[in-house]
């Protein structure tokens, strides 16, 4: 069963589904440029920006009053957007295995 | 009638013959294409193009007079009323998306296989009888407008369901003609070659065409009826359409920037399964409120929360490329577009999607025009990008492979198309947010969905204002495409440098 927003958390609500796509989007980029770029501050942005995404998906869950089985969406959004973005690093660096930059700074 | 009546009439209508005729030659060495630039099949291709670049001028101008219609309601009623404006704007969007897929399918069906279109003539016939039956039933649109509801008016006029209105006789069409269409590439990659994204393609347009037929039988319970409905709606665009672009974007990545082979189609592939993995059960978002189980809830919550994830994959393939890449390329309209694709995709579908799509909000806010700012950027973004983007690509080699890259002649025409087009749909976007937002908060949350909510909401001031604030924008959006068509016609003319053959990496 679920229940629907209270009318003082539309905003809430919005704001917070919107954050979540952007902050997993900004991570996801953040992440990858720290492996192009192997920076310090590039990687602790892209964590910032996954704090940011765990805060947005509390507040989501807070504000959509998610209880029992939905629950498991926020854990699901708060573990995927984490592991997705060096998942698909793999796969990249996996399907590009000859071409060579990123290895060579990886290896630096 | 008399002997001179008729020779006058036969004597008037051969002179505006011989004008257009005149006209029509004039335009021609005004323009300065050379088809001999190009193969039987991308001179298919680009008649295709030359559609779809007319049918999304009138997907821009019945958007305009609904829009102008919301802030006058007097204005043309009962000549051309909004729901036939509104009809036609998403009519024509649909059906210039589809000539633009199938123009830009027929435009790389030659390289990929290797072999010359099979079925060129049949090709040709279906295009033929595809541009009249959509001029037909535009036609029927607007002169029968008003009428009772039949089973005939079902088969010649108007089917009556939302989005794929068109006639029994026109979705019988339609299929015949993907049929061809279907054949043609099949049967061209068995006579060439066959490749990942020649695969792709193939299963691809089994669904489009198969998927169709969904829209087009009847049942008696609605909540059963609407369930259908939304196999064509829903998995045509988050399904079929998405993978469809997804050809045409691995095929022109191969070709704008050299990206080779074996990667573009292994990303190909792990795209596809993302976007069927959450895009199919994604579906359950439209499932809510149309009397199905409640199960659904959770199925299109659940998975509407993955859809997104295609999207973050992007941005990490993205700067992985740009930190092994040097792009250079000779086409800079057609790239510009291309990353005008990924960011429009990603607000428009991703942000704006997630945004009310979860159930406890979408219970507010579905049916609002909170769902015409999604479809608005979602639309522009994820498909008009990739169709514009092969307009710029066709009119190169239309000008015989010409450089369009960085110091082209009149580059400001090109740069502020894009600017005002992506411009002006954001502005849409935002003023329909506006509007939608307001309409869920007082129609839906504080007056409860009735009547009486809703002409309140509709006459609030923020309401009101944002209806104004669409109306500009979009008069922006159709500057930008004057713009747009301006340039099409003219970028390349009398430039003598070629563009660079791109070589895979």
């Amino acid at each position: 069963m679920i229940e629907p927003v209270a009318l003082e958390d539309f905003f809430i609500t919005f704001f917070s589904s919107a954050l979540i796509i952007l902050a997993g989007a900004s991570y996801a980029l953040l992440f990858a440029w720290s492996k192009v770029n192997p920076n310090f501050r590039i990687k602790i942005a892209a964590y910032i920006s996954y704090a940011i995404l765990i805060i947005s998906v509390a507040e989501l869950t807070q504000a959509a009053q998610f209880q029992g089985y939905w629950l498991i969406i926020s854990f699901v959004m708060a573990i995927g957007y984490f592991f997705a973005p060096i998942g698909i690093w793999h796969l990249c660096v996996k399907t590009h295995a000859d071409q060579d930059l990123i290895k060579i700074k990886e290896d630096i | 009638m008399n002997t001179t009546g008729s020779n006058g009439v036969m004597q008037n209508a051969a002179a505006v013959y011989e004008k257009s005729r005149a006209s029509f030659n004039n335009f021609k060495a005004w323009v300065q294409l050379d088809s001999t630039h190009l193969s039987d099949g991308r001179q298919l291709a680009v008649k295709y193009f030359t559609v779809a670049v007319i049918l999304f001028f009138a997907q821009i101008l019945f958007g305009l007079l609904a829009a102008t219609q919301f802030i006058f309601p007097g204005f043309l009623y009962e000549i051309l009323d909004f729901n036939v404006n509104r009809m036609i704007h998403i009519n024509a969007m649909i059906v210039w998306m589809l000539f633009g897929f199938i123009g830009s399918v027929y435009w790389f069906l030659e390289d990929e296989s290797g072999a010359e279109i099979v079925g060129l003539k049949l090709g040709n016939i279906a295009f033929w009888v595809f541009t009249g039956a959509v001029t037909l039933v535009v036609l029927v649109y607007l002169l029968v407008q008003i009428g009772p509801g039949k089973d005939s008016s079902l088969w010649f006029i108007n089917e009556g369901r939302e989005y794929i209105e068109a006639p029994r006789w026109a979705d019988i069409g339609i299929v015949v003609v993907i049929l061809i269409f279907f054949y043609n590439v099949v049967a061209t990659f068995s006579k060439g070659k066959w490749s990942g994204i020649a695969g792709v393609l193939t299963l691809d347009l089994v669904a489009l065409a198969g998927l169709y037929l969904a829209g087009m039988f009847y049942m008696t319970n609605i909540t059963h009826e609407q369930y259908w409905w939304w196999w064509v709606i829903h998995l045509w665009v988050e399904a079929t359409w998405e993978v469809l672009v997804g050809v045409i974007m691995a095929w022109s990545l191969m070709k704008l920037l050299g990206v080779r082979r074996k990667i573009v189609q292994t990303w190909l592939y792990i795209e596809v399964a993302l976007m069927f993995g959450s895009g199919i059960l994604g579906l359950g978002h439209h499932y809510f409120w149309i009397g199905t189980p409640e199960y659904w809830l959770t199925v299109g919550g659940f998975f509407s929360a993955l859809e997104p994830i295609p999207l973050v994959a992007m941005v990490v393939h993205a700067v992985y490329d740009a930190g092994t890449h040097a792009f250079k390329n000779g086409n800079h309209p057609a790239l510009a577009w291309i990353i005008a694709q990924a960011f429009g995709n990603f607000f428009g579908a991703g942000i704006w999607g997630f945004m009310h799509t979860l159930p406890q909000i979408n219970i507010f806010t579905h049916g609002t025009q909170w769902s015409a700012s999604h479809g608005h950027l979602a639309f522009f973004g994820a498909y008009a990008t990739i169709n514009i983007a092969f307009f710029y690509l066709a009119i190169q080699q239309w000008r015989g492979n010409v450089w369009m890259g960085g110091g082209s002649q009149n580059a400001w025409r090109w740069k502020w198309a894009l600017g005002l087009l992506n411009g002006g749909v954001l502005g849409m976007t935002i003023a329909l947010l506006i509007a939608g937002y307001e309409q869920s908060f007082i129609e839906r949350a504080v007056e409860g969905s009735t009547w009486g909510g809703y002409f309140t909401a509709q006459n609030h001031p923020s309401f009101q204002h944002a209806m104004g604030w669409r109306l500009f924008f979009g008069c922006m959006t159709l500057t930008g495409f004057i713009l747009l068509v301006w340039d099409l016609l003219t970028i390349g003319k009398g430039e003598t440098r070629k563009a660079p053959a791109i070589i895979e990496n």
